[in-house]
């Protein structure tokens, strides 16, 4: 079985005294995804980060390429793709200068080139000339969700990816996953509700009271719908 | 285009941009020296030491807004954070902001520069010239720590209210040394008089530029 591309053993986490992730296990391999499902609060930003090397573990680890998340190398650090609440974007910057940036901190070979290829994926060919301080919150998710994969990271962390977006964003944002899992990436995604898409099958965890409980069954979604948040409890 | 070359550009062209911080750090300049000329005796105020005491007097405070600020506008929309997980490492990080420091802190100087000679009744000749070398040692130095120290105070809660408490005093040595030299090259006395005040200025600046290089991944590092 192949090593896998993120794994935490006994992972916790504490604010103070206040402890908000305890003893979590994960392993996600690549070309698999993993949905982190929890309320306000409960921890999945926080598991997220740590995955990312954006926070310490209080105990135990997170391997990510099999080196610990908190002294990932730069080469390590250039295969991550993170998307968060905050969309890591310079609102007086332009979208295409935004994304020629972040190209050239990933030393890919052709920013401006790439960033005009992005802008087309997530359907912003029209306004790349556009400051993204002028976006709305759903435009600035999709820009965001372009920086994220323009290094075609083969580690993808989305936190709540479909916040904040329309049908149209939701069916992009749907195929951008599914063609980023078909490259052979590994997706840690976080949720308020149960997640599927089309055609993927996602290990569904749920975070309860600080501890992370895999779901009994993965979700693999009907052919029928693009994607649907199963709302309510997990095991509803 | 290098990281650092992407850092650096794309932060003097927010400022070219919004001009807030270096709008910001030439008005300040002002009215510290505004200030110093209306609150200095006459006789006093007319001399080279007085001059130079009011610029690095604004240079101090100017700088402090500064510092903040380039690194200030990575916490919008939590940039910072991208830059962290990005492959760029933290020595290249520190270099390019404190590049764009010092970039800011020299426009905001040259400006306070001209309003000292001004205020000052000083003349415009080859002293300033002979200045400007001065200058740049400073502007270097407070940047190299300031943007260091603004990576530590960041995380505190209230740390913009932090800065100055950590930086004036440590920047003390470089004042006085800056202040001498300053005199010196105003005065129109041979700079060889200046020597040893000029050596502490670079002797602090190594110091600082390379405590910041080192040490700028520990503290801008992990939550």
């Amino acid at each position: 079985m192949a090593a896998p591309i993120v794994e935490t053993h006994a992972l916790g986490k504490s604010f103070g005294l206040v402890p908000v992730l305890l003893e979590a296990n994960l392993r996600v391999a690549s070309g698999r995804a993993a949905v982190i499902i929890g309320g306000n609060g409960a921890g999945k930003s926080t598991l997220l980060a740590i995955l990312a090397g954006l926070s310490a573990p209080s105990t135990g680890y997170a391997l990510v390429f099999g080196q610990d998340s908190r002294r990932l190398d730069p080469d390590g650090r250039r295969r991550i793709g993170m998307l968060s609440h905050r969309s890591f974007l310079y609102p007086n910057l332009t979208a295409a200068e935004n994304l020629e940036f972040y190209a050239t901190l990933y030393r890919i070979e052709n920013p401006r080139g790439a960033a005009h290829s992005w802008l087309r994926r997530v359907g912003l060919a029209n306004f790349g000339g556009e400051r993204v301080r002028m976006f709305s919150r759903g435009m600035e998710q999709r820009l965001a969700a372009a920086r994220a994969m323009i290094a075609e990271p083969t580690l993808l962390i989305l936190d709540e990816p479909f916040a904040a977006l329309d049908s149209d964003g939701v069916a992009i944002m749907t195929d951008l996953i599914r063609t980023e899992l078909a490259r052979g990436c590994a997706v840690v995604a976080s949720a308020h509700a149960r997640l599927a898409i089309e055609g993927v099958e996602l290990e569904q965890y749920e975070i309860s009271r600080g501890r992370l409980i895999p779901h009994p069954e993965t979700v693999e979604a009907p052919r029928a719908g693009r994607l649907r948040s199963l709302l309510g409890r997990p095991n509803q | 285009m290098s990281a650092f070359a992407a850092i650096l550009s794309k932060d003097l062209r927010l400022e070219l941009r919004s001009g807030v911080s270096t709008i910001a750090m030439v008005a300040l300049a002002m009215l510290v020296l505004v200030v110093l000329v209306f609150a200095l005796n006459p006789g006093v105020a007319r001399g080279p030491e007085a001059a130079a005491g009011a610029l690095w007097i604004a240079l101090v405070f100017a700088g402090m807004l500064g510092a903040s600020r380039a690194l200030m506008a990575e916490s919008e929309n939590e940039c910072i954070r991208a830059l962290l997980i990005s492959p760029v490492d933290r020595a290249t990080l520190y270099a390019a902001k404190l590049a764009a420091s010092a970039i800011f802190m020299l426009v905001a100087l040259g400006a306070g520069a001209i309003l000292t000679v001004l205020f000052f009744n000083l003349e415009f000749s080859g002293a300033l010239v002979r200045l400007a070398p001065i200058l740049i040692l400073g502007v270097i130095g407070f940047a190299a720590l300031a943007t260091l120290l603004a990576a530590i105070s960041g995380r505190a809660r209230g740390g913009e209210l932090l800065l100055p408490l950590l930086v004036v005093p440590m920047f003390v040595p470089a004042l006085i040394a800056g202040v001498r030299a300053s005199t010196a090259a105003l005065s129109a006395a041979p700079m060889a008089t200046a020597r040893d005040w000029i050596g502490i200025l670079v002797a602090f600046d190594v110091l600082f530029v390379t405590a910041g290089y080192l040490l700028f991944e520990h503290v801008i590092g992990q939550e």
